[in-house]
């Protein structure tokens, strides 16, 4: 199946913009997780705290809605979802 | 309820929303966050639009490596306290308006007195602890927040309004790191001015407000994107200060 990704803010700059991905049917979003983290190294150490623990102020969405990166790892993921992606920034 | 140099003063906003118009800003208290990037605009182009009333805190002192972003404060400024480097600044802008520029540090046990008098929350620090504090009294008080971020050549946006749309530790759950970040006086530019219109918006009761929406601005591809926010049923902030149950009446008014 294929589903979109939508990096934003500094991990726009390491994933670029969006990308479609192909995964295999029942795939999770921890799936796609560890896709785009064994295939980019700099993702990798951006976005994860250790090998399968996401940092947690990580932002994810799919279709637009917010989901738990502590929680909601293992939800499944369908043809067509789009996966957001993005770190807060803090600075003022 | 305007004399006449202020009808001079704001007649191009005049043009845009009328004497009432302005009238309902005059009456508005404004509370902002801190006096670095984001508190410069945002309190210069509060000041010049004629908020009546601005208080302004910050507890720190204006350093030579703050001026690339920091406009409020100038070359002679270093050393100065940023409060009272401010409250010239803004006094110099608009003498028709009243500045309160206080040195203090926020915190959970100052934030209500600070906010006294004050019905608007201006987003201007550089760190979610804070802002956390900013967030839970926004709810508690049910005045709006109006939230800003930076980081170099990227920034965020965010309006809350408490009893309607999702809150901040709705929308980031789990602070960042803190860290010394890189920074772009033009990427506070467009923040802090989004930050205002908002404000302005909200105390005019016009337009449309950043409502459950994240605006995402990224100055390097020069783009701008949004993300829908959620309310989350059970956050620890405004579950419990304002109740779940009273977002699903507002929500079927
Ligand atoms: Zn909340």
């Amino acid at each position: 199946m294929l589903v979109k990704v939508m990096a934003f803010a500094s991990f726009r700059e390491i994933l670029g913009r969006e990308r479609e991905l192909e995964l295999k049917a029942g795939s999770t979003v921890g799936d796609l997780l560890d896709v785009l983290a064994s295939t980019n190294r700099r993702f990798k150490e951006a976005a994860f705290e250790e090998p399968g623990q996401l940092r947690e102020w990580v932002l994810l969405m799919i279709n637009k809605k917010r989901i738990d990166p502590f929680q909601d790892l293992g939800a499944e993921l369908h043809e067509g979802d789009e996966i957001a992606i993005l770190p807060p920034v803090a600075g003022g | 309820m305007l004399n006449d140099l202020e009808k001079k003063r704001y007649s191009r906003q005049i043009r845009l929303f009328g004497e009432d118009g302005q009238a309902k800003l005059k009456k508005a208290g404004a509370f902002i966050a801190g006096a670095g990037g984001l508190g410069s605009v945002i309190s210069i182009y509060m000041a010049a639009a004629g908020f009546g009333k601005i208080r302004i805190v910050d507890c720190d002192s204006v350093e030579l490596s703050n001026l690339n972003r920091q406009v409020l404060h100038w070359s002679d400024d270093v050393g100065r306290s940023k409060a009272r480097s401010a409250k010239d600044t803004l006094e110099g802008i608009n003498p028709e308006i009243e500045v309160e520029a206080l040195e203090e540090t926020i915190s959970k046990e100052n934030i209500d007195q600070l906010l006294s008098g004050c019905s608007l929350i201006m987003d201007a620090m550089d760190n979610f602890s804070t802002r956390y504090i900013l967030n839970k009294a926004a709810l508690q008080k049910k005045i709006p927040l109006f939230h800003g971020a930076i980081c170099g050549y990227q920034g965020q946006a965010t309006t809350v309004i408490p009893g309607k749309t999702a809150c901040l530790r709705c929308t980031f759950p789990r602070a960042p790191p803190v860290t010394t970040f890189p920074a772009l006086g033009s990427t506070c530019g467009v923040i802090g001015s989004i930050q205002v219109t908002e404000a302005v918006k909200y105390v005019l009761g016009f337009g449309g407000l950043l409502e459950n929406r994240l605006m995402l601005w990224d100055g390097l591809s020069c783009s701008m994107d949004e993300v829908a926010c959620m309310r989350n049923p059970g956050c620890q902030d405004c579950s419990a200060l304002i109740g779940d149950a009273n977002y699903k009446q507002e929500m079927s008014k």
